[in-house]
């Protein structure tokens, strides 16, 4: 699935379900909404169940790079 | 004779040379309130302004004095802004005030008022230039001190609402000679890195002048110039720093800050989950609704039993069958009945029958004779008669003339 912002995939994911739930599709269509539905409720999943957020410090160096130095 | 002035040409000519100086016509000047007398019906103010050593007379009048945010009163330290004439019917100098502010903070106020004027024209603080904050945030900017409260409340509601949440820190001083520029510098620097998504710059609550680096126009700048979006989270005792006008979301405390900067992770969840059960439910639904439907049509007794489809066919064809066989013998036997009324009806035709009732054929010439006049008295002919012929020859004619014989 191409990069896509959580909210997008949440939307596109109600619109599907709505669709669904009112639309007069048939079988053959009802399943691959189903499919695209599935597909981006387990990209939100991925979305919302990062690993453990770090907190990390940004330096800035004497050379312009930047230093990145995890805290905790 | 001595020449001399009039009271009135000195005090115009003293007049003159204030109003030709340019540092007296203006300037600021701090002092403290003494004597100091509102005139109710012309609404101008009178009073003294002191220091430890001297006084000066000012006039505050009512068309400057409308607009002031604060009474002032007696040992009141202030600033005002004032240009020096002469009261001539006093023959004295006297102070003309044209704004006053509390000295102090009033200095301060000052010099932020005009700053965020200049700030306000070139559209540091407008409105159609704020971005907005992305709804679900992944990695949050903070600028601010590594050893502030605020860095640690921002941090404890960040993993309340987001656990999974990234922070990018930048640490800065946020009081003192060189906060304003790292302040701007830690902006940068979480921009250039870009990996966040929205940035919190601030520092915990305190007085007018604690909160001074981020009323700085460097800070301003670089809030207003950040490509992610900033929150500002600056104290909270006073109205508003400059950092606040220019960010695009204010917060109140660097709590606040932090809510409104990464969202309510559960709450998401929650509603994800929600539409993964409206899905799955709708699915088998209608799933349950075919196979339903499938079921009813294999409990007919058509594939119990298939061959009651074959049985009626092969009864129809039986039938058909039947009714034609039936047919044909109806066909046969009225066949069969005209076949013998005609061999009956051609039997009594038979000449044999006609020639044993009497009657006889004659023949002149192999052919049958129909009619008298074709013999002639001479002619052979032959006659055939019930039980055999005769050779006859023809003795004389004679012809009926009757109605029968015309036919």
């Amino acid at each position: 699935m191409k990069k896509m912002k959580f909210e997008e995939a949440l939307k596109g994911l109600e619109a599907i379900v709505d669709k669904l739930e009112t639309g007069e599709l048939d079988l053959e269509e009802s399943i691959k909404l189903y499919e695209q539905g599935i597909d981006l409720s387990v990209y939100c999943q991925k979305q919302l169940a990062q690993a453990e957020g770090k907190i990390q410090r940004l330096i800035k160096k004497l050379d312009g790079d930047i230093q990145i130095v995890d805290m905790e | 004779m001595q020449s001399f002035i009039s009271v009135s040409e000195l005090n115009d000519y003293i007049s003159g040379l204030l109003a030709a100086d340019e540092f007296l016509s203006d300037f600021w000047m701090r002092g403290e309130i003494s004597g100091f007398k509102f005139y109710r019906q012309s609404g101008h103010m009178y009073f003294t302004l002191k220091d430890q050593e001297t006084a000066v007379s000012c006039v505050m009048f009512r068309s400057r004095n409308q607009g002031l945010k604060f009474d002032p009163e007696d040992g009141m330290e202030v600033l005002v802004r004032v240009y020096v004439s002469v009261y001539p019917k006093q023959g004295k100098y006297q102070v003309y005030v044209q704004e006053m502010q509390p000295y102090g903070r009033g200095g301060l106020f000052l010099q932020l008022e005009q700053l965020k004027k200049k700030l306000e024209a070139q559209g540091y603080f407008a409105p159609e230039n704020k971005k907005s904050i992305p709804e679900v945030v992944n990695c949050v900017g903070i600028v601010t001190s590594q050893d502030g409260a605020a860095l640690k409340d921002i941090l404890r509601v960040i993993k309340q609402r987001h656990s999974s949440c990234q922070v990018m820190l930048v640490h800065s001083s946020v009081q003192g000679e060189n906060a304003p520029f790292e302040l701007a510098e830690g902006l940068k620097l979480i921009n250039t890195h870009g990996q966040a998504q929205v940035i919190i710059i601030g520092r915990g609550g305190g007085s007018l002048e604690d909160l001074m680096a981020f009323n700085t126009e460097i800070v301003v700048r670089a809030i207003y110039e950040s490509a992610i979006p900033v929150i500002s989270a600056v104290g909270h005792e006073v109205d508003f720093s400059l950092a606040d006008l220019a960010a695009d979301l204010r917060a109140a405390t660097p709590t606040q800050a932090a809510s409104m900067a990464v969202p309510d992770i559960s709450q998401l969840k929650r509603e994800l989950e929600k539409y993964q059960q409206r899905l799955n439910r709708v699915l088998e639904l209608r799933i349950g609704h075919y196979s339903e439907t499938l079921d009813r049509l294999m409990l007919k007794r058509i594939w119990k039993e298939p061959h009651i489809l074959i049985n009626e066919k092969q009864r129809k064809v039986a039938e058909q069958q039947e009714q034609i066989n039936r047919r044909l013998a109806d066909l046969i036997q009225s066949h069969d009945h005209r076949c013998r009324l005609a061999i009956e009806a051609l039997d009594n035709l038979s000449p044999l029958k006609v020639l044993q009732r009497g009657y006889a054929v004659v023949y002149k010439n192999e052919k049958i004779l129909h009619k008298i006049e074709a013999a002639e008295n001479g002619d052979y002919l032959k006659i055939i008669l019930n039980d055999g012929k005769l050779e006859v020859q023809v003795m004389g004619k004679e012809m009926f003339f009757n109605e029968e014989n015309e036919i």
